[in-house]
Parts: structure tokens; C-alpha cells; sequence
């Protein structure tokens, strides 16, 4: 699928899924799941616990493989070119898992270079650091000393030294903090503005409806529901979900 | 920068700054340096000892009063084997076979003087030996420093977020060998430049290159042993849930592959190649000589009982030629056979090191070290070669010199100058190049281990992957 850019070029969806199932075991976890986010895009995926949304990221991540469908990332099919497509992404777990021991300047040069191959200045790298509030004297201390909030901002600046078309953040803002949360919003806000695509997941319907262009409701490993957050009024996302878990 | 690269300079980093490396680093230095330094000290000490005994020995014999030659044959003379270089490294088998052999008339004897005759019940655990630190403290100090290699990266979700960069499992297993193998290389390569400046040191001019080239087998022979144990340490983290249980199950293999196995398999070569006890190789040996001798003095002389009065005193040298010569191919049929069935216990045991690298690793550091049965075998041969020549000439002198005389036979005295006639002894073990030749099924046994787990590393971590 492609998406119109500014109605000038035509670019590749940033993430897709088509008809996208897997199942473990007997239990079917995603079925005829088909989604696409476009570059410069925030969707937000809600759903309960066990209702597929981490493991579409899992697909998109090609950590797993679908029985049956596509999974594509900036074009590339992510069975086809798993190390490619992975190439193109920014991965943000509800955790985000640095080295202790390492300085969060240090975790970043470290990923950065895995993630690109290539050697990355420390005048760019702290630049990054800077961008996503983490200053020279925060990024020297080692990372064990760290809030969770702090780690993120280390995500979100791996996945911009790395230049993601898209990023995967899995329920980045659960347990922290509103001042955290709300910083973290503006962040992701700031990098969809970059023209990056970003699929989150999350329970947050206030965080989903604020910070989301789009929003998905999955149950049952389906995709039941989809709007853009500029059709719901204030309180019409809280409906929609209560409704779609009730039914 | 390659990704494995990177991820080697990632763990090196957070190994320095983690306290596992100062301690486990610092005892296994602090091992290999005293056990360098007791090495360097017995050998030194050996090697001024034996060269002092075989000159005073050889001394002795040349200054000899003028004497019946027979006399001196029972005499006999003493060779001590030489202690080559390498044995500052690995002393092998040479406190267990002795290193003096008395050669003397009518006889081949045994090696004598085991320093491990001398030793308490403690030195059954092995005598402290550079070789011993490595081989049984290296795979240890690989599996404190790797355990969690791969485990640890799991639980914390570190891996998870390596690979969502598109580094492959493969690039992170060789990551953490190359981080482990620079972390060892940093820890022995001083213990490797003494222990070769000791040996170097040691070893005479003329051997030198020999030593060198013999240290640099060696180097090789530990390396592959080592990234043996590295790929099994990474295999086993890549496979267990938790890091707690990957130490456990690690430590159980090192008892089981470096401590059990090898006693184990020992047992069971000697079991499925038995040898002859001291007693029964006496009792076969002295009844083969007896037979022997009897036959060849009734085809010589017509008579049974050797040294009897059947033959007159003018044959008595004849008849100790007879005699002797008559012993030679049962001494080597016997000898021949019971070194062959050390020889055949000590391939079975060479095979399994398949199982146990330890295994294969000891043999060829005993080899290459020059410490081992077959160096113990050639001088052994060697000295019974000596023995051979100090008895033809002293018997033939007799033939000569004292056979005629009839009745007045002992009463022949030779001069000092037979004694010259006999060379002293001199023994040169086999060259590196002969070594390394024969060494190369162990070589290849430790390739293959490294193989084995480097393959079973691989398939492991694909199937687990971040599960």
C-alpha cells in the first residue's frame, strides 16, 4: 500500500499489515489483522491485556512470523529482509533495556552504531541526547541511575541516531508519572512532526485521544474498531471502547 | 564497525567495570605466576641435580681401578633423563615414571626415583603446574566471566533490544566469544610472555628454536582449549532460562568434563586394555629370560644350566654374550608389549577427548611439552641402547682378553682405558617438527570440540531465541 505525501510523491506506508494472523498453540492471537501507519503518523492501538497488540509489534519487529498475511516496514516485507526492515524501525518497550554500567551517552553511541554500521560523533550524539532533554551531565552518569522516564528519552534518541522511519513503542507510558507522561507526548510529537511513523499501544485512552492521529480497538486478536482521533469528540473514545469490550 | 565487534567492545567494557574480572582474573594470575615460579624453580634445580649426577656418574665409571670387566658390569652406570624445557609449563608424567635408570649387567631395569613416591596424599589433586592452572582453573574463570553471557541479556531485555536492530544472534554469540577470548588473551598473555621467557631462558642455545616452536604449539593447543570451553559456556547461557540455572548447569559439566571424565575414562582404558601389574611383567619376564637363555646356551654349548660346570672357563665370556644377546629380543618382546598397552590405554583415553577437551588438551600439552609417556618411552629406549653397548664391549673385552686364559679366567683385570671405550650418554628428545606431527590427532580431537560447541552454541541460541 502507498500513501500520498502532500499530495506531491507517493512513499510506502512507514508500517503494514494485511491480513496479518498467528496463533500459538490453539490460541489464535491475531486474526486478519490488516493496518497501516503513514510516515508522520501517531496510531494508537488499545485493546485489553491479550488482545494482540504486542504481538503485532512482535510482527513488525520480526521477532515472530505470521501464519498467513504480510507484514512490510518502509515497503520491505519484514520476512523477506528481517535485518533491513529491523534497519528501519525504533523499538521503545514499556521498559526500555539499557546497560547499567554504561553512561546513557555511552548506551547510545553503543546502539546507534549497532543499528547503523556506521561511526557516530559524540558532538551528534550528546546533540540527540539534547534534543530529547538529557543533558551533557545527565548522559555522563551511568544509566543505573536512571528513571524510567530518562530511559525513554535514551529510546527515543536511539531511534533518531538511527533515523527510523517508524518507531514501536509498547505501552511507553505506563508508570510514569503525568509530568513525565506529558513530556514523553511532546517528544513523540515532535518526531511524528519529523515525518516518522509511530504505532503505539497503550491503555491510556487519554494519552491514545490526546497524542494519536489515528486509533485502532483490538479484542480478541482482531482489529475491531478504527478512527482518527480528529473525528472523536471529548468523550466518544471512551464510548467506543467501552462499547467495543462490552460487545 | 562490524556489529560482533561492537558487541565484544560493549562486554569488555562492561566486564572492566565489574568486579567478576579483578577477582577470578586476579587468582588465576596469581596461580600461574606461582606456579611459573615453582616450575622454573624444580626444574632449575632438577636439571643443575642431573647433570651434576651423570657427570659424577660417568666419572665414577671412567675412574674405575683396573678390575675384572664383569665387575664393572654389574657396577653399571646411572643416566638421568634430562628435563626439557617445557617442563616448567607442564612437568607431565615425570614426577610419576622417574627420571634415573641403572644400567647394569644382565638386566633392563625400571626407571627409579618418583618424586611422587615422596609426596603426601595431598599431591594426588595434582601438583601446582602452569598446565594444571590452565587446564583445570581456565574453563572455571570462562565460566564465572560467561555464564550470564547471553542468560543475563535475556532477562534484563537487553538482547530483545540488540536484535530489534537488526543484529543477528550469530553476531552477538561471536560478540560475547570475542569479548571473552580478548578478556582471557589480556589475563594469560603476561603469564605467556614469562612463562616463554622462562623456557627460552632455560632451554640451551641450541635448542631454542626447538622450545619456541614447541611454546607456540602450546599457545595453540590452550587457545583452541579454551574457546572450546567458551563456546560451551555460551551454548549452555543461550539455552538456560536464567542465569542462576546457566551457572549451575555450567559448573556441572566442569566437574563432570574436567575433573570426572578424564579419572573416568582412565580407569575404563586400563580396564579395556589391561596391563600387566609389576609382579606378573617380573614373573613372565624372568621365566622368558630363563627359557631364552637355557636355549641358547644348549644350542652354544650343548649344555642347559647356564653358567654351570658344563662349559669351561675359557667360554665364559663367550657365555656371556650368548646370554645377553639370547635376552635382548625377550627383553624388548616384554617391554615392547606392556609399553604398547600403555600406549593402546593412552589412544582410548586420547579418543575421548572428543567428550573432554581436558583430555585432549593434557595429552598434547604433556607431547608438546615433552613430558609425556612416548618422550618417557624413547628414553627409556635409549638408555637400554647404552646398557646393549656397555655389555657387548665389556663381554667381548673378555672374549679378548680373559676367555684365554682357561681356569685363570677372573683373574683378568682390565685397564681403565675399557672404561673409556664405553660413550657416555647422551639423549636428544625428538625435535618439535616430529612432535607437532605426532601431536596432530589431538590437535584435530580439540578443533573439533570447538566445532561441536560452536555449532551446538548456534543452533541453541536460534531455537531459544529471545524465549
Amino acid at each position: 500500500m502507498l500513501a500520498a505525501n502532500d499530495g506531491q510523491q507517493v512513499m510506502p506506508m512507514a508500517l503494514e499489515a494485511r491480513g496479518v494472523s498467528i496463533s500459538f498453540g490453539a490460541v489464535r492471537a491475531l486474526e486478519e489483522v490488516t493496518l497501516a501507519v503513514q510516515p508522520g503518523e501517531i496510531y494508537c492501538l488499545l485493546g485489553a491485556n491479550g488482545a494482540g497488540k504486542t504481538t503485532l509489534i512482535n510482527l513488525f519487529l520480526g521477532f515472530l512470523q505470521p501464519s498467513a498475511g504480510e507484514v512490510r516496514v518502509d515497503g520491505r516485507s519484514v520476512r523477506q529482509d528481517p535485518i533491513g526492515s529491523k534497519r528501519c524501525v525504533g523499538y521503545i518497550p514499556e521498559q526500555v533495556m539499557l546497560y547499567g554500567v554504561l553512561s546513557g551517552l555511552e548506551n547510545l553511541r553503543y546502539f546507534a552504531e549497532l543499528a547503523t554500521g556506521e561511526r557516530q560523533s559524540r558532538e551528534r550524539l550528546l546533540g540527540l541526547l539534547g534534543e530529547v532533554g538529557l543533558d551533557a551531565s545527565v548522559a555522563a552518569r551511568r544509566v543505573s541511575t536512571y528513571s524510567k522516564g530518562m530511559r525513554q528519552k535514551v529510546g527515543i534518541a536511539i531511534a533518531l541516531a538511527k533515523r527510523a522511519r517508524a518507531l514501536l513503542l509498547d505501552e511507553p507510558t505506563s508508570g510514569l508519572d503525568p509530568s513525565a507522561a506529558s513530556e514523553f507526548s511532546a517528544l513523540l510529537e515532535k518526531t511524528r512532526a519529523e515525518g516518522v511513523a509511530i504505532l503505539t499501544t497503550t491503555h491510556d485512552l487519554f494519552h491514545a485521544r490526546r497524542s494519536g492521529t489515528r486509533i485502532g480497538i483490538m479484542k480478541r486478536g482482531r482489529l475491531v474498531a478504527e478512527r482518527r482521533t480528529a473525528e472523536l469528540g471529548e468523550h466518544d473514545l471512551e464510548a467506543l471502547y467501552l462499547e467495543q469490550m462490552s460487545s | 564497525m562490524n556489529a560482533a565487534l561492537l558487541i565484544a567492545r560493549r562486554d569488555l567494557v562492561e566486564l572492566a567495570r565489574g568486579g567478576r574480572l579483578y577477582w577470578m582474573g586476579g587468582v588465576l594470575l596469581l596461580l600461574l605466576a606461582a606456579s611459573l615460579a615453582v616450575g622454573f624453580t624444580r626444574q632449575r634445580q632438577s636439571h643443575a641435580e642431573r647433570t651434576q649426577a651423570q657427570a659424577l656418574d660417568y666419572a665414577g665409571w671412567l675412574a674405575q681401578p683396573e678390575r675384572h670387566p664383569h665387575d664393572a658390569a654389574h657396577q653399571g652406570m646411572h643416566v638421568f633423563k634430562p628435563e626439557a624445557p617445557l617442563a616448567i609449563v607442564d612437568p607431565g608424567l615425570g614426577p610419576y615414571l622417574g627420571s634415573t635408570l641403572w644400567l647394569r649387567a644382565h638386566r633392563q631395569t625400571e626407571v627409579k626415583f618418583r618424586p611422587a613416591q615422596d609426596a603426601t596424599g595431598l599431591a594426588r589433586f595434582g601438583s601446582l603446574s602452569a598446565a594444571w592452572v590452565l587446564q583445570l582453573l581456565g574453563p572455571l574463570v570462562v565460566i564465572v566471566l560467561g555464564f550470564a553471557a547471553i542468560s543475563s541479556e535475556r532477562e534484563q531485555g537487553t538482547l530483545r533490544q540488540t536484535l530489534s536492530h537488526g543484529v543477528t544472534l550469530r553476531q552477538v554469540l561471536w560478540g560475547k566469544a570475542l569479548a571473552l577470548g580478548s578478556m582471557l588473551g589480556m589475563l594469560l598473555l603476561p603469564a605467556g610472555v614469562v612463562a616463554g621467557a622462562a623456557v627460552l631462558a632455560f632451554a640451551e642455545a641450541g635448542a631454542r628454536a626447538d622450545a619456541a616452536l614447541r611454546l607456540l604449539g602450546l599457545g595453540v593447543a590452550y587457545a583452541l582449549y579454551l574457546a572450546a570451553f567458551i563456546f560451551m559456556v555460551l551454548a549452555v547461557s543461550a539455552w538456560a532460562r536464567s542465569s542462576r540455572l546457566s551457572l549451575v548447569c555450567l559448573l556441572g559439566l566442569w566437574i563432570a568434563l574436567v575433573l570426572v571424565l578424564p579419572r573416568l575414562l582412565a580407569d575404563a582404558s586400563r580396564a579395556w586394555v589391561p596391563s600387566e601389574s609389576r609382579r606378573e611383567f617380573e614373573r613372565g619376564l624372568g621365566a622368558a629370560l630363563g627359557d631364552a637363555t637355557e636355549r641358547a646356551w644348549k644350542q652354544a654349548f650343548g649344555v642347559g644350566k647356564p653358567f654351570g660346570s658344563g662349559v669351561s672357563l675359557s667360554q665364559w665370556g663367550l657365555g656371556l654374550r650368548v646370554h645377553d644377546r639370547a635376552g635382548y629380543a625377550v627383553l624388548d618382546r616384554h617391554f615392547d608389549a606392556l609399553w604398547e598397552s600403555y600406549a593402546q590405554q593412552q589412544a582410548l583415553q586420547r579418543w575421548a577427548g572428543v567428550l573432554s577437551p581436558t583430555i585432549a588438551v593434557r595429552a598434547l600439552s604433556m607431547g608438546l611439552s615433552g613430558t609425556d609417556f612416548d618422550e618417557h618411552r624413547a628414553f627409556s629406549s635409549a638408555a637400554e641402547a647404552q646398557r646393549r653397548r656397555m655389555q657387548d664391549i665389556l663381554s667381548e673385552d673378555l672374549i679378548e682378553h680373559a676367555d684365554g686364559r682357561g681356569e685363570r679366567h677372573f683373574s683378568y683385570r682390565a685397564a681403565p682405558e675399557l672404561w673409556a671405550r664405553v660413550p657416555p650418554f647422551e639423549y636428544r628428545p625428538a625435535d618439535a617438527g616430529a612432535v607437532l606431527g605426532r601431536a596432530w590427532p589431538s590437535f584435530g580431537l580439540l578443533c573439533a570440540a570447538g566445532l561441536l560447541w560452536i555449532t551446538l552454541a548456534g543452533a541453541v541460541a536460534a531455537r531459544r531465541g529471545l524465549g
